[in-house]
């Protein structure tokens, strides 16, 4: 793997574990965060979340990353891996608050 | 080979064919880029009489399919249908299952690897006594999917269409009989797929057809679905689903109770749970030009680590994209992997769903 790559990864790997632990909890999801795939779409179909979860999902990213999502723009919480992609294009240099 | 009720509508209709799990497919009717169109800006309607049908009286059905697939049918409210998956013993994928509690009976849909009676045959061996009826060659299957779906189950079913949920299933009076509605699809458009008896299958979907037609769109085949699935991120059991089998590297845990206590391939599947996959699948897309097919090989490094086991063209995004098995620890969106050769075109993992589709911008009952 690239040194390149494998910064990459190390990054995303710690948004990834933190976001897991914090929607698993928040929302009292049945699963390990393994059982997750990044990629699971979390509203209507996949995880079947609601409109209610969407907001807590917000709150979270909002709480865990500092970063702040605005309310038109749904297609950030469409998987794990979309509200990753956003809080690493918001904080460049860094993950958590 | 089952040939669907709908199978002459289609051929008057211009349709190529194509087997799909033992039945015979209406593939394409109209050129791709068109079909693909319909559905993210109108309508399209297409024979989806691959799938598998039973029914079962609410009495005995919900331990008859609690043992049969592997998510919960017994928290299945009224109305509403479940999306989960059908193993065999040893944990492999056998079938996509839309579950729905219609109020006095249990409706199951299946999209098998199986013909008809192997599936047949799995579901006598959970329940023989339990009144199961084998709808698959007595009834059609039509789908209606797209940014208007909504308008055409409005003029066939009435307006209280609009109200329906995703994943929800209601009966309608047509012409003497009964259809079955469910609001499912997996195109990332509103979608509906209509269970009607064969008696009724061409009234319906000419009539389907012409509502179509007049909001902009018309009919299409199942393989444009293949595309708009991989698009939309929805599991494609005749694409990654053959290919890998594994419900854990294929991400599908959300279709699975951990919980329950019986179903087959559950020990296999809570065994490898336990010890940890070794792959798992990513999407990605590559640069415009690069000839990408099902089995090209990803390589990191000058060895080869991975493997393309689905492919479609985005006519979103503008190239062609896929699904591939990589190693856990590489399995990540944003990297580059090398295809089919260490100096071959570069690739690169994405994030799935890479598009925003049309219908996940309105509401549909406020139209």
């Amino acid at each position: 793997m690239s040194e390149q790559n494998q910064k990459l990864i190390e990054r995303r790997r710690e948004i990834i574990a933190r976001l897991k632990a914090e929607l698993i909890k928040r929302l009292n999801l049945p699963f390990q965060p393994d059982d997750l795939h990044e990629d699971v779409a979390l509203l209507g179909s996949g995880l079947g979340l609601d409109s209610l979860d969407a907001l807590e999902i917000v709150l979270c990213v909002e709480n865990t990353f500092g970063v702040k999502i605005a309310d038109d723009n749904i297609a950030v919480l469409r998987s794990i891996n979309t509200l990753v992609d956003f809080v690493m294009e918001q904080k460049p240099n860094g993950g958590a608050s | 080979m089952r040939r669907s009720a709908l199978r002459d509508f289609f051929a008057a209709n211009g349709a190529a064919f194509e087997a799909r799990a033992g039945v015979e497919c209406a593939r394409a009717v109209a050129d791709p880029a068109a079909e693909y169109a319909m559905v993210r800006d109108a309508v399209a309607v297409s024979d989806a009489s691959h799938h598998q049908v039973f029914a079962m009286p609410d009495a005995g059905a919900i331990d008859v399919l609690d043992r049969l697939v592997a998510g919960n049918v017994a928290r299945i409210r009224f109305g509403r249908v479940l999306h989960t998956f059908m193993a065999d013993a040893g944990g492999a994928l056998v079938a996509d299952c839309y579950i729905a509690n219609n109020d006095d009976e249990f409706l199951v849909l299946c999209e098998s690897l199986e013909d008809d009676a192997a599936i047949r045959a799995r579901f006598l061996a959970a329940g023989r006594d339990a009144g199961l009826r084998d709808l698959s060659e007595s009834h059609a299957v039509l789908s209606v999917d797209g940014f208007k779906a909504w308008a055409v189950a409005r003029e066939l079913f009435g307006a209280d269409v609009l109200g329906l949920p995703y994943l929800s299933i209601e009966r309608y009076p047509f012409e003497g009989a009964t259809v079955r509605l469910i609001r499912a699809g997996k195109t990332s458009e509103f979608g509906y797929l209509l269970v009607v008896p064969a008696a009724q299958a061409q009234v319906l979907a000419e009539r389907a057809f012409a509502s179509a037609k007049k909001n902009g769109g018309g009919l299409c085949g199942i393989a444009i679905h293949d595309d708009l699935r991989l698009e939309g991120r929805f599991f494609n059991i005749y694409a990654e689903g053959a290919a890998v089998r594994d419900p854990l590297s294929l991400g599908l845990q959300w279709m699975m109770d951990f919980e329950k206590e019986e179903y087959p391939g559950r020990s296999a599947l809570l065994r490898r749970r336990a010890a940890g996959f070794e792959r798992k699948i990513v999407g990605f897309k590559a640069p415009p030009g690069a000839k990408v097919r099902k089995g090209s090989t990803l390589h990191d490094g000058g060895r080869s680590v991975g493997e393309v086991v689905a492919v479609a063209q985005s006519r979103v995004l503008g190239c062609t994209i896929g699904l591939a098995m990589l190693p856990v620890a590489a399995a990540y969106s944003g990297l580059e992997f090398a295809m089919d050769a260490s100096d071959g075109p570069m690739v690169t993992t994405i994030s799935m769903p890479p598009i925003m589709p049309r219908s996940l911008t309105v509401k549909i009952d406020e139209m």
